[in-house]
């Protein structure tokens, strides 16, 4: 009877005492999926594809440099190739934790740069199914995260994080995040609505090892409601390039630099 | 004739008949539990038709949602401030949370796509947050009314109305959703006054009162013809027989509908009160029966010689009345199919019963018990008969006066006929003090109008609506259309470029126009679908920009609102000539589209129920002739009935179009009993000689008195139970009502004046050949 109790004590203790937190789950995930290397590079194919099957596609370059750890300041500068139209248009977001971007955007036509207002980062990104936030983070002190349960999910065994958001500015009313064991990657997530239900989930289809980064090559994220979603596809990706810091300028907007872009 | 073999068998053996009549009504009554109802005028047309393919493509091109409800919010003393905007973000808020709502659309001023720029810093956002106070209110004030956007859409140029668009997901229930809205609004309370719309509103509006309709004015038409007939046949037990047949039709065309799984449709929700009506055509066998039983004391010899001579005329006013219904059958609209099957097989079964059911309910009475009433029951005594003398006296008597009269009233109704105008206004459908035509008004009045009509522009060159020749010819159509009085609004992609230019220029009102070159209006619209609600720009262009959508927003739901919406846009194209075409669509479209398919289908079955009545009087009489005289009273009382439409300035709508097809075989029934019970009676007295009209006029008057008086009954019967829908709460059911007690006395009245005075001035013609 001892030896049974001892076994079963023994199979409890150690989930009790080695279990992570979810802030730590949180914490790397968020250095594996947004802050990987001091600089990064890809050229990203967006398809928005429409519930009738309809596509726009969007093709740009996007490159990010760190200031700081994990969590810290980020610059990220854009260059668009698709649509047609908007060729060499530039965009500029200078991220900083607990407040407002700033957001530049050079529009070739004008030959102007204007200032973007960026009060909601829940908005569409160039009128994808992400928001901002999806491609450049949330701030992990606005939510609250539990753990709710392991899972295997395609071969991986995953944490699953429940993040409800302190403040009811959001969309959506909470997420559950599929966060990778190795890799801390999130390999699904799903947003539900104010009412509880299930609207918008996020995947991983592909994952490639880009110099020692496990990266995120191909994700998508549909909207259920609307029937909408986007595909994204990542290549080029390349990591510590060593971008200075002047690409971040004005200047660069209007005549980025070819060696970044291409 | 196998008829009577029929009644022989019924009279013989009664108790069979009776149970086997009600095993098959149990039958029919097991069905009952799957009935559904469908009040979408949507599913007038099948999916297949082409509006509906057209429209569902439109839909799924630029995301649009098919049903939207509007709550208006209205303050006298202007809705910008603190309080109202509070009340606007937090109803706002609630919608969201409700199951249905497409919350991702939900416009509103805390939700709509705002473009301005603040201290040269360009901002794409919801208007506003949180409501604003002081200096804030002056500038979204500013903000709004610079906004063509948002001018008659979110606020009413007067700044006293604004308004929550909340789109339902497909499927959504539009009740709960509405119902869910009003306990929001009433929380909210205070000095504004809110009016919730849109078309789920009014459908489930519509069927609830239709239920309501069954449930409650079916049974209380049918209680209203049962008073009558009790007060007519001085008797309980006649009534009891006149309404089981009734009721028992009611329950088979009922339940084989509902088991063929046909929903119940506006039209079909009336059947219950149109068959009761029809049933009462058994009164004839009655009225007779009554005369019979005092002449004959013997029951039984009583009912078969009733029904030989009231058997004829009632197979022919059955068969045209299933004639008349059963020219529906050639409607596209499909519940109007599903109408007038439900009632032609109701009225054969009908049939059936008179020649089965009845006798059989007949040959169980105790006769005894009815001899206090049929003592009475003698045309010399009775006041009834006594009146409907005179009145067959006014046409035998004065035929040429009577004639004249009929020939100049006929002259006056065909003027009337005339002036009718053809239209359809669904809301219309609601009584003027009802909620649904209140909030519709209400908006209609402060906002762009309730009514949405689409037209789209194909090109077929991806890209091309970012050109600035397709947006400046989009802005001069807009315009166009913004002429004509019906239309309240228009929006297109083009007011979105405008803005973002004017925006980007410091907010310059110079530059409130179309850029001059392709790819700054490309970069606009990227610039706009950069932070904007993707919605905004996918509801007015499609994905390839080959198509653009320019939302029309109607005043009116007059479908000719719609009609002036295309002619304008063809007149604009004729005289702009450009590489697109332009397609209506949307709501609007659709309820024009099925407004003229229900008038042509109706014009067709008219004309086939107006062959086919012909046919069956001609061959009932077995002359042409006969037929033609059986004919005046019908079409004189459909003259006089559309003339009087025609003069009140009641528009030719569907209710009228769907009654004029019917009409036409319930309004000749009473001609066919008059013309073959006197043509019976006169070879019965064996008159033949055309030049004596003394025997004639003495048969007439027998006629108008005896089988007159089953015709009297029958209308007033009909007449009761009809009237009872004067009362209904929706306008569809009062003008039913109201059209059929009206052919119903006219036509009893003028088959009464007409055929005499017809019969005595062509006798010759009528008698003369044989």
């Amino acid at each position: 009877m001892l030896r049974y109790l001892v076994l079963l004590l023994a199979i409890l203790m150690p989930l009790k005492s080695l279990a992570i937190t979810p802030e730590e789950v949180m914490k790397n995930s968020q250095a594996a999926f947004l802050y990987p290397g001091r600089d990064f590079k890809a050229r990203v194919v967006m398809r928005l594809i429409s519930k009738s099957g309809s596509v726009r596609t969007r093709e740009l370059t996007m490159l990010r440099k760190n200031y700081g750890e994990t969590g810290g300041d980020q610059k990220y500068f854009m260059y668009f190739f698709q649509p047609a139209d908007v060729k060499d248009m530039t965009f500029m977001v200078y991220k900083y934790p607990g407040r407002d971007d700033d957001r530049w955007l050079f529009i070739p036509a004008l030959n102007m740069v204007r200032r973007i207002a960026a009060q909601d980062s829940r908005s569409s990104f160039v009128g994808s199914d992400f928001t901002y936030e999806d491609v450049s983070g949330r701030d992990l002190a606005d939510d609250s995260h539990e753990i709710v349960g392991e899972e295997k999910l395609g071969g991986a065994d995953c944490f699953v994080v429940k993040s409800t958001p302190k403040a009811g500015d959001t969309d959506y009313s909470h997420k559950l995040s599929w966060m990778d064991k190795k890799t801390f990657l999130p390999l699904k997530e799903e947003y539900f609505d104010k009412r509880g239900d299930l609207y918008k989930v996020f995947t991983a289809e592909e994952i490639k090892d880009v110099n020692g980064f496990p990266t995120i090559v191909k994700r998508t994220m549909k909207n259920l409601q609307s029937g909408h979603s986007t595909e994204t596809a990542f290549t080029k990706v390349d990591y510590n390039m060593g971008i200075e810091d002047s690409l971040f300028t004005e200047r660069y907007l209007k005549q980025p630099p070819r060696k970044w872009i291409e | 004739m196998k008829k009577f073999s029929l009644v022989e068998f019924s009279v013989g053996h009664p108790r069979l008949v009776v149970a086997i009549a009600v095993l098959i009504t149990l039958g029919f009554l097991t069905q009952f539990p799957k009935i559904r109802t469908d009040t979408n005028p949507k599913n007038m047309l099948p999916p297949t038709s082409d509006v509906r393919v057209w429209n569902d493509e439109v839909e799924k091109t630029f995301g649009l949602y098919e049903d939207m409800i509007v709550v208006g919010i209205a303050n006298e003393a202007g809705i910008l401030n603190e309080g109202t905007l509070g009340k606007v973000v937090h109803i706002t808020d609630e919608a969201l949370r409700i199951k249905g709502v497409a919350a991702r659309d939900v416009n509103s001023f805390s939700t709509i796509t705002n473009v301005t720029a603040e201290a040269g810093v360009l901002r794409i956002a919801p208007l506003m947050a949180e409501p604003p106070a002081g200096p804030d209110l002056e500038n979204l004030r500013k903000n709004l009314f610079e906004n063509p956007l948002f001018v008659n859409r979110i606020i009413s140029a007067d700044g006293k109305t604004t308004a929550v668009y909340i789109p339902l997901e497909k499927g959504a229930n539009g009740k709960e959703i509405a119902d869910r809205l009003r306990d929001i609004v009433n929380k909210e309370g205070g000095p504004e006054k809110y009016y919730i719309t849109g078309d789920p509103v009014a459908r489930d509006t519509f069927g609830s009162e239709m239920f309501k309709l069954m449930g409650i004015f079916s049974p209380i038409s049918g209680m209203v013809m049962f008073a009558a007939a009790c007060i007519m046949f001085r008797s309980f037990l006649f009534p009891v027989f006149i309404m089981m047949p009734a009721m028992m039709i009611i329950i088979w065309s009922m339940g084989l509908l509902i088991g063929m799984g046909f929903p119940i449709h506006i039209m079909s929700s009336m059947s219950p009160v149109f068959l009761m009506a029809i049933a009462t055509d058994s009164i004839h066998i009655f009225n007779e029966f009554y005369f019979r039983c005092r002449e004959k004391k013997d029951k039984r010899a009583a009912i078969i010689e009733t029904m030989k001579a009231v058997g004829t005329p009632l197979i022919y006013t059955d068969i045209t009345t299933a004639a008349g219904f059963a020219s529906l059958l050639f409607a596209n609209i499909i519940p109007v199919k599903v109408f007038g099957f439900g009632i032609a097989f109701g009225t054969l079964a009908l049939l059936l019963s008179s020649f089965t059911l009845v006798p059989a309910l007949l040959t169980l009475i105790d006769i005894e018990k009815l001899k206090s009433a049929y003592e009475k029951e003698d045309i010399r005594v009775s006041k009834t008969s006594f009146f409907l003398q005179r009145l067959g006296g006014l046409g035998t008597g004065r035929p040429k006066t009577v004639a004249v009269i009929g020939l100049i009233l006929c002259i006056v109704a065909i003027i009337g006929i005339t002036k009718i105008t053809v239209n359809n206004n669904m809301v219309e459908w609601f009584k003027k003090d009802s909620d649904v035509r209140t909030a519709d008004s209400v908006i209609n009045r402060a906002l762009g109008g309730t009514s949405l009509g689409y037209v789209v522009a194909i090109s077929d060159e991806d890209g091309y609506m970012k050109t600035p020749e397709a947006m400046r010819y989009i802005e001069g159509l807009q315009r166009h259309l913004e002429g004509l009085p019906a239309v309240g609004k228009t929006s297109s992609v083009v007011d979105y470029v405008k803005r973002i230019n004017r925006v980007l220029h410091d907010d310059d009102p110079k530059y409130d126009t179309v850029p001059d070159s392709k790819d700054e209006i490309g970069q606009y619209l990227f610039l706009f679908s950069m932070s904007a609600k993707s919605s905004d720009l996918d509801n007015v262009v499609d994905y390839p920009f080959g198509k653009a959508n320019i939302w029309v927003q109607l005043k009116s739901w007059d479908v000719a609102a719609m009609r002036s919406v295309i002619e304008a846009a063809n007149e604009y194209k004729a005289s702009h000539p450009e590489k697109f075409e332009l397609k209506p669509a949307g709501t609007a479209y659709f309820n024009l589209v099925w407004n003229d398919d229900v008038l042509w289908d109706m014009l067709k079955g008219f004309i086939v129920a107006l062959i086919a009545v012909f046919i069956i009087l001609a061959f009932n009489f077995r002359s042409v002739k006969w037929a033609v005289v059986g004919y005046v009273p019908l079409l004189f009382t459909i003259l006089l009935i559309y003339g009087a439409v025609g003069y009140m300035g009641k528009d030719f709508d569907m209710p009228i179009s769907v009654l004029s097809c019917l009409s036409l075989g319930m309004a000749v029934d009473f001609a066919i009993h008059f013309i073959s019970r006197l043509r019976q009676r006169l070879t019965e007295t064996g008159y033949g000689n055309p030049h004596e009209t003394k025997p004639l006029i003495e048969a007439l008057l027998w006629t108008a008195a005896r089988p007159g008086k089953g015709i009297m009954r029958n209308a007033v019967l009909f007449a009761s139970a009809f009237s009872v829908m004067l009362f209904a709460p929706l306008t569809p059911y009062i003008t039913v009502g109201a059209f059929i007690v009206s052919m119903m006395i006219l036509s009893a009245i003028l088959t009464m004046i007409y055929l005499p005075a017809m019969i005595v001035l062509f006798r010759r013609r009528l008698f003369g050949g044989g």
